[in-house]
């Protein structure tokens, strides 16, 4: 049992933008009215927030790993986590260690994670690592915009069939949703190709296009009554004068809810690298007139990183770009993946264009509860430089002194010199926890209201905002404290949210012959066991 | 150079058209591969299964695979990194000299075949066993080869994948690097997970002596390593956990019988292609599993006082040194 | 007798990992491994539920599972420089453990991949 008294609350769920508010945290850690006895917390001085919420990171699973099997040299100079008698060892940088990862997440005070990519054919290894990240809840979304039997179905106008295949396999992977990534353009990347007009038949097919994925996938999404809408990864992602894609994939989704993931890679326009610019403002148009739609920045830092995706086909350009190393991993029937460091450079006009776009958006997009923070992790920087991020959008003094270590050619390119507006701390609870919390249908995440989880995180209230962000002063999860003063207190296991939309029972029997086709494992051994996913808390959706 | 360019089996089965084996004969060692994952198997991109595709072997001498293969190359023992390198200029249409040719053991004609193979692939998959891995040159083959199957993306797709056995070693490799970033050759000797093969691996560790105490599990070094290292298993105290009394256990000074993984006990084991797969044991052993050993013995250790007494050490280095 | 049937049991005795293996068994012993490769079959078939060893052995001599483990457990707590190695015949959750073990010990850890 906790007390919080005397903190000034941002609790943009309930309407609280800064009034001193008592918050009560009781034995099941759980937010109530009132409790008697336990620890009180004297936050005066200091601000209080709901648990930061990541739509959109990656963090365990077949791709991560690979990432991390290629960065020795980033391991061995990046932070290190020291073991103690109760506490494993880790280490940060651009692809942590799972333990790391649930320090570095609660060290600034997140408490939630939706892993964005899981194949189904690997989930069982991706539950494990998650099982592995300490503190942090989780959830995770199957990647299903390239999968060959969904793909077939729809090809020959079996919407129902694919719609209960869609909802075997969300359950199969014991996940929370359903992730599109490039849709088609992974499927043709198997062959080599890739798909980059939204209304052309994919390679190999005669009638579906990435168009009609996306229109299907996301009725899909929505009659299976999933608790979070569509999470798409448009087409033709990085590439110049992307924004006619993206654009064309929102049209695609006729009017439905869905979350956009990452779309600082979607607003691109010119025609080559040397005239990329950014198209952002076009971007934030539509989604301030489109109030369903929610995204996430996928924002850019300078530095080094490893980028990973499910987009194969982007990942050979950017090594052939690059030079540098390059991990592919294409996932039978499913899915692919890409892996290639990547260093984001001030000087360099692209880079430079990315990072303006990641807060552009962040800045255009009116209303907070639609865009949230992220920077697609590890892709456009590290999540635990989140903290930068916040200092980038709250002081736009800064923003300014930024752009002015930005070739001078990158005025024609950006918008980000002309935008006044600062984030406010309200805007950040929102943008930070209360919006992903709420696009996720995680209704007792980012919500200091009762009944809610107890996690919260308390600010020192100082105008050093990077600092301030990056050391909060208490975390608590779940109503227990653990981090104190910049200290691991406590490292409780995290819950796994997962959905389960209903379908035909007969599903099973009509998917074996389909899948013994072509994947080269057991029908019977593919789903992952339930009694696998340790603390699972599972959301029943009822299909109309 | 660098990465690795791969997918899981079941493209291969759908799609690889061209597949090469380099240093490994599956026919011995992984007898199921042909049947089950490649060239024996019908697609729907590959109807006609077996005739569909071509088989190319790479190895020093003719194995019991070379049956299976539509093309043979012998290549010279330890030139395989030299083979692969001209591979890679061919691809190019970069020029190989007559005499680096003559070092590989290969004619030009017949690897000009060779390349001109691989590119009309609609999709290639390159092999490796411990042919290629564990000879002359060792991880600069693998490495070179990886290299070559990215390269060739630029004509076709192509990937590559090593052939890896002793059971479960893959399953290793993954949980290591999701735990401490490093597939293998760690040491947590500053409380935290450092890497460096050649010093932390066990085989040196061994032989210079430089550790005090030894806990093998699913491995029997004492059959298998060489002799000095041996030698130090002896001399230092060593625990053994398997389900026979080894070679290992007779120089222990500690044996515990467990149950053999996957026959009477439960979890999981990855494939070479990275894949987690269940296991359903069919027995009950009257001997417990090694997850059940390993953390008893965990929580014996950590009723005794921690090496690293509490507060001496930072929680966090913000770099290391 | 009648054997009892398991489906889609898994061979872990390759890097193949074939997961498609149909074993009978009479709970001591495995008699049949239907689709597994010669090499697959010597492995279920030469694993028994027999007590062939004993539970443990301690400086050569018989040993409860209990003492070997104190004894395992001190002897790998009073080394300063102890190495966990191995792995391969294993499963994950064991391996798991093993990771955990050379954290705890502040020790050496490797695998087969090293050799």
């Amino acid at each position: 049992m906790l007390r919080i008294v005397n903190g000034k609350v941002y609790d943009p769920a309930n309407g609280i933008d800064g009034q001193v508010r008592e918050i009560c945290i009781d034995e099941s850690g759980r937010i109530a009215q009132n409790v008697t006895g336990g620890r009180t917390i004297d936050a005066t001085g200091m601000i209080v927030f709901p648990g930061g919420v990541d739509v959109h990171t990656h963090v365990a699973g077949g791709a991560i790993n690979f990432a991390r099997a290629m960065t020795p040299e980033d391991h061995r100079r990046t932070q290190a986590f020291i073991r103690t008698k109760t506490r494993r060892s880790g280490l940060g940088g651009m692809a942590p260690t799972t333990f790391a990862t649930g320090y570095l997440y609660a060290g600034m005070g997140w408490t939630t994670v939706n892993e964005a990519a899981v194949p189904v054919l690997s989930a069982r290894h991706t539950h494990e690592e998650l099982t592995d990240i300490p503190i942090v809840d989780k959830a995770s979304l199957t990647l299903m915009a390239n999968n060959e039997i969904v793909l077939d179905l729809l090809e020959n106008g079996e919407y129902e069939r694919a719609k209960h295949a869609v909802a075997w396999y969300v359950w199969a992977a014991k996940s929370y949703g359903i992730k599109a990534v490039n849709p088609g353009g992974v499927a043709a990347w198997k062959w080599g190709h890739d798909a980059k007009q939204l209304t052309s038949p994919i390679a190999g097919y005669n009638n579906i296009t990435p168009g009609t994925i996306v229109t299907q996938l996301a009725r899909i999404c929505e009659e299976l009554n999933l608790p979070h809408p569509i999470h798409l990864h448009c087409n033709n992602l990085g590439a110049p004068g992307n924004i006619a894609t993206t654009i064309d994939t929102l049209k695609h989704l006729e009017g439905r809810r869905a979350h956009i993931a990452h779309s600082q890679y979607h607003a691109y326009g010119g025609d080559g690298w040397e005239s990329m610019c950014s198209r952002t403002s076009e971007l934030a148009d539509y989604f301030n007139s489109h109030p369903q739609l929610t995204t996430d920045a996928g924002a850019v830092l300078f530095g080094d990183t490893v980028t990973i995706t499910a987009d194969g086909p982007w990942q050979h350009l950017l090594y052939k770009l690059t030079g540098r190393k390059w991990g592919n991993l294409d996932v039978e029937n499913e899915t692919g993946c890409g892996i290639v460091p990547y260093t984001y450079r001030p000087s360099n006009l692209v880079n430079a264009v990315q990072w303006a776009a990641g807060l552009e958006l962040l800045l255009l997009i009116k209303d907070p509860w639609q865009v949230f923070l992220s920077t697609d992790h590890p892709n456009g920087g590290c999540f635990w430089r989140y903290p930068e991020i916040i200092k980038l959008l709250m002081c736009a003094d800064f923003r300014r002194e930024c752009l002015t270590q930005l070739p001078a050619r990158i005025k024609k390119h950006i918008t980000l010199p002309e935008i006044d507006r600062e984030y406010t701390l309200y805007e950040v609870a929102t943008a930070m926890s209360a919006g992903p919390a709420r696009a996720l249908g995680l209704t007792r995440k980012g919500n200091l209201g009762v009944g809610c989880d107890g996690d919260v995180v308390i600010y020192h209230d100082t105008d050093d905002v990077e600092q301030m962000f990056g050391h909060p002063r208490y975390v608590i999860k779940g109503g227990e404290i653990v981090i104190e003063e910049g200290e691991i207190r406590e490292t409780p296991e995290g819950r796994e949210f997962l959905a389960r939309p209903s379908y035909d029972p007969a599903t099973d029997e009509f998917m074996k012959p389909l899948f013994e086709e072509c994947y080269t494992m057991s029908f019977e051994n593919y789903p992952v066991e339930l009694e696998r996913i340790e603390r699972a808390e599972i959301m029943e959706c009822s299909s109309e | 150079m660098g990465g690795k360019v791969t997918c899981t089996l079941g493209e291969v089965k759908q799609r690889a058209d061209f597949i090469i084996y380099w240093g490994g004969n599956p026919a011995e060692c992984h007898p199921r591969h042909f049947t089950k994952y490649t060239i024996m198997q019908k697609s729907k991109f590959l109807p006609r299964g077996r005739k569909d595709r071509t088989m190319v072997l790479v190895d020093i001498r003719e194995t019991k695979s070379v049956k299976a293969a539509d093309i043979f190359l012998q290549v010279r023992p330890g030139r395989d990194f030299e083979l692969i390198t001209i591979l890679r200029a061919m691809i190019k249409d970069q020029h190989v000299a007559d005499e680096q040719l003559a070092e590989t053991g290969l004619a030009r004609d017949v690897l000009e075949d060779l390349v001109a193979r691989m590119k009309s692939a609609k999709f290639g998959c390159m092999f490796f066993g411990m042919g290629l891995s564990m000879t002359r040159g060792k991880h600069m083959n693998s490495a070179a080869l990886l290299t070559l199957a990215a390269e060739m993306n630029a004509f076709t797709k192509f990937v590559a994948m090593p052939m890896r056995g002793h059971g479960n070693v893959t399953g290793a490799d993954v949980i290591m690097r999701w735990q401490t970033g490093y597939p293998f050759g760690i040491t947590f000797n500053r409380g935290y997970p450092r890497y460096n093969p050649g010093e932390f691996s066990t085989v040196d560790v061994l032989v210079r002596g430089d550790c005090d105490a030894a806990f093998i599990i699913g491995a029997d070094p004492g059959a298998t390593m060489p002799q000095p290292a041996i030698d130090h298993l002896k001399r230092i105290p060593t625990i053994v956990l398997d389900p026979h009394v080894t070679h290992t256990s007779r120089l222990a000074r500690v044996h515990i019988t467990t149950a053999p993984q996957g026959i009477a006990a439960p979890g999981t084991a990855y494939r070479m292609d990275e894949l987690p797969l269940p296991l359903k044991p069919a027995l009950k052993s009257p001997y417990p599993t090694d997850e059940e050993v390993v953390r008893r013995i965990n929580a014996a250790i950590a009723d005794k006082p921690f090496w690293l007494p509490e507060g001496s050490q930072p929680q966090m280095l913000t770099a290391q040194v | 007798m009648t054997l009892q049937i398991i489906d889609n049991a898994t061979c872990t005795f390759c890097g193949c990992v074939c997961d498609d293996i149909q074993l009978h068994h009479d709970e001591v012993r495995i008699h049949k491994a239907n689709k597994a490769c010669v090499l697959g079959t010597a492995w279920f078939l030469n694993h028994t539920a027999e007590q062939k060893y004993p539970a443990a052995l301690v400086d050569g001599r018989e040993a409860s599972l209990d003492e070997a483990i104190e004894v395992a457990a001190t002897l790998l707590h009073e080394a300063d420089m102890p190495l966990v190695y191995g792995m391969s015949n294993t499963t994950c959750e064991a391996q798991k453990e093993c990771v955990a073990m050379a954290d705890l010990l502040g020790g050496l850890l490797d695998s087969h991949t090293s050799l």
